[in-house]
């Protein structure tokens, strides 16, 4: 790329109705993301109960930066660079570990759980050696909403609270479902590889219109899976796609719901009763009968947390042509036998053996190699313009197979890439 | 002591059951399990690993594995459909004789998956197996396959053929 390369028209290329190819394949593009969205913008990082003591930590990437996310000794959060400050040797090559300390291996720089430099071997070799000056970079910001942790490396820009804005209210619907209010990520993660540009998942995650297409061999296996209620005929159609504002998007199967849990497969047994009553004691019948009709939430957080139901899972962008789903169950702290269920849940929706999971990335990977015709310019995105509107809480709203969702995923994607 | 017969059983099993699965057979691969069946991928090589708390790719149930063949039966599993092109190596067998009997066998194999479903791009999958096997009416049957891929904690593409 030359220096004086004009710079990307994102106005130009991401249109009311419709998107340019090159959104998906343009490697310039990709890393104008990276700086913009994975980088300048709040990022999700990990959830609190993932590093639960002192010394816990996880390693990630907020878009291509890696990171550590550690809990300090006072017990806080840091989300730190993961690179020696030396000669930028990645400190920590395990996805999750317990330290006291992060020592380079190359030449022994050791810093502490805060990134604070402690040591460098052989200090005689620098005259005056200010080691306050060579401590680990920390994300520039960080803040957590109910133990989600989101990051930005940059010092300025809208509070995460700003950022999140009404969506908070998609985090407290799956961590209200949890008798004691929180939830745990404990069962480690699965990562999914995608032949895909990464704007495939949110788009596909939140897309109701595929879903008797791409997952027909489910609706031909079992017989009543949650989504049955959303492959009928149209009109009979009640769940609805949402648009919460600034990227963040949903799907809420719930008016379609007939019974408690369907979200779940109809579960019941013992372990069902005993969830159902501890949520009974804290919320009293009525409320809980809600919580366990509606179930946890289906949507996407901008740009990279994709709360999945059940599960959670990130968007991690690699190259423009591929990514990788990351995705966990969602455990409710304090009830362990129900959790098995979640856990089982889990395993038969996402990741590459499932069921669901295995055909959404397989087409995202044909749309991938489809898009490689360049000479059509465009995709087209006007799906439910004629039926779509605004409800009483000032979100937009439409039927479940609208691409309301997805437009709202790019106008703000718009805002944002445009701003520069 | 385990009789050259047993052994040579075994290995036949494997040969074969690695040969219907390359082979998108699923009817006869699925008749080769008890009615017990334990089908368990983990997502770690961490051998401590409990299906329990930990989350798996595959840790199938008869029932579930029974969903598993239909959903590739019904010639729309897209993932494969057409099936991979597929063939692996079975090598390094070590059996052991349980105290109920049952014969717990450890293998490793290498596959070549050429996945046909999108781009046409070859995967390697390597791993050790376990399979625990039991006589019922005179014939083998697997009633535990667990399958560790060396990569099984890594990004993986898709895993919706018969591992």
């Amino acid at each position: 790329m030359s220096l004086d390369a004009p710079a990307v028209d994102y106005k130009a290329l991401v249109q009311d109705d419709r998107i340019h190819v090159s959104l998906y394949t343009d490697p310039r593009i990709f890393v104008d993301e990276m700086d913009r969205i994975f980088t300048r913008g709040w990022v999700f990082v990990g959830h609190a109960s993932e590093i639960p003591r002192p010394g816990d930590y996880v390693t990630r990437q907020l878009g291509m930066q890696p990171v550590i996310m550690v809990r300090g000794r006072g017990g806080a959060i840091a989300v730190l660079v993961n690179r020696c400050m030396h000669r930028g040797t990645m400190l920590c090559t395990a996805g999750r570990g317990t330290t006291r300390t992060f020592a380079c291996p190359y030449h022994g720089w050791t810093y502490d759980l805060d990134g604070v430099l402690l040591g460098v071997p052989y200090p005689g070799g620098y005259a005056a050696f200010d080691k306050g000056a060579h401590g680990l970079r920390h994300a520039a910001r960080v803040a957590s909403y109910r133990g989600f942790v989101f990051a930005s490396l940059a010092a300025d820009g809208p509070s995460l609270g700003e950022h999140l804005g009404r969506a908070t209210a998609l985090i407290d619907r799956t961590c209200d479902l949890s008798p004691e209010g929180e939830i745990e990520l404990s069962a480690g993660w699965v990562k999914h590889r995608c032949a895909a540009n990464w704007k495939a998942l949110p788009e596909n995650d939140s897309d109701g219109y595929h879903l008797g297409f791409v997952h027909l061999s489910l609706f031909k296996t079992v017989r009543s899976t949650q989504y049955q209620r959303v492959v009928g005929e149209e009109k009979a159609i009640k769940a609805v796609v949402r648009d919460w504002g600034n990227g963040h998007i949903e799907i809420d199967w719930s008016p379609g719901y007939q019974r408690p849990f369907e979200w779940l497969g109809n579960a019941s047994g013992p372990a069902v009763d005993d969830f159902v009553a501890r949520l009974e004691r804290r919320d009293g019948a009525a409320l809980t009968q809600r919580r366990v009709m509606q179930g946890p939430a289906h949507a996407l957080i901008f740009p990279n947390l994709f709360l999945g139901e059940t599960n959670v899972a990130i968007v991690q962008p690699v190259g423009a042509e591929e990514c990788v789903h990351w995705h966990t169950p969602v455990f409710f702290k304090g009830v362990p036998e129900f959790n098995g269920r979640l856990l089982r849940m889990s395993e038969a929706g996402m990741g590459p053996a499932s069921f669901l999971m295995p055909e959404d990335l397989i087409v995202a990977a044909r749309n991938q190699a489809g898009l490689r015709a360049s000479t059509v310019e465009w995709l087209e995105l006007t799906r439910g313009l004629n039926r779509e509107s605004i409800d009483a809480e000032g979100r937009g709203v439409s039927h479940v197979t609208d691409e309301t969702t997805n437009r709202a995923l790019w106008k703000h994607y718009r805002s944002v890439m445009a701003e520069a | 002591m385990l009789s050259d017969t047993d052994r040579q059983a075994v290995t036949d099993f494997l040969h074969r059951e690695a040969r219907l699965a390359d082979e998108a057979r699923y009817a006869e691969w699925h008749a080769l399990w008890t009615e017990d069946a334990v089908y368990w991928v983990p997502a770690t090589t961490d051998p401590g690993a409990d299906p329990d708390k930990h989350l798996s790719h595959i840790y199938d149930n008869r029932a579930r594995l029974d969903t598993r063949v239909k959903l590739l039966q019904t010639g729309h599993r897209y993932s494969q459909e057409p099936p991979s092109l597929m063939r692996r190596l079975i090598s390094n067998i070590e059996i052991e004789r349980a105290d109920d009997g049952e014969l717990v066998v450890g293998s490793n194999f290498i596959l070549a998956e050429l996945s046909v479903q999108a781009d046409h791009e070859m995967h390697w999958w390597v791993g050790r197996t376990t399979h625990r096997l039991r006589r019922v009416g005179g014939e083998l049957k697997m009633c535990h396959k667990k399958v560790v891929l060396v990569n099984a904690a890594e990004p993986l593409p898709n895993l919706s053929f018969l591992i």
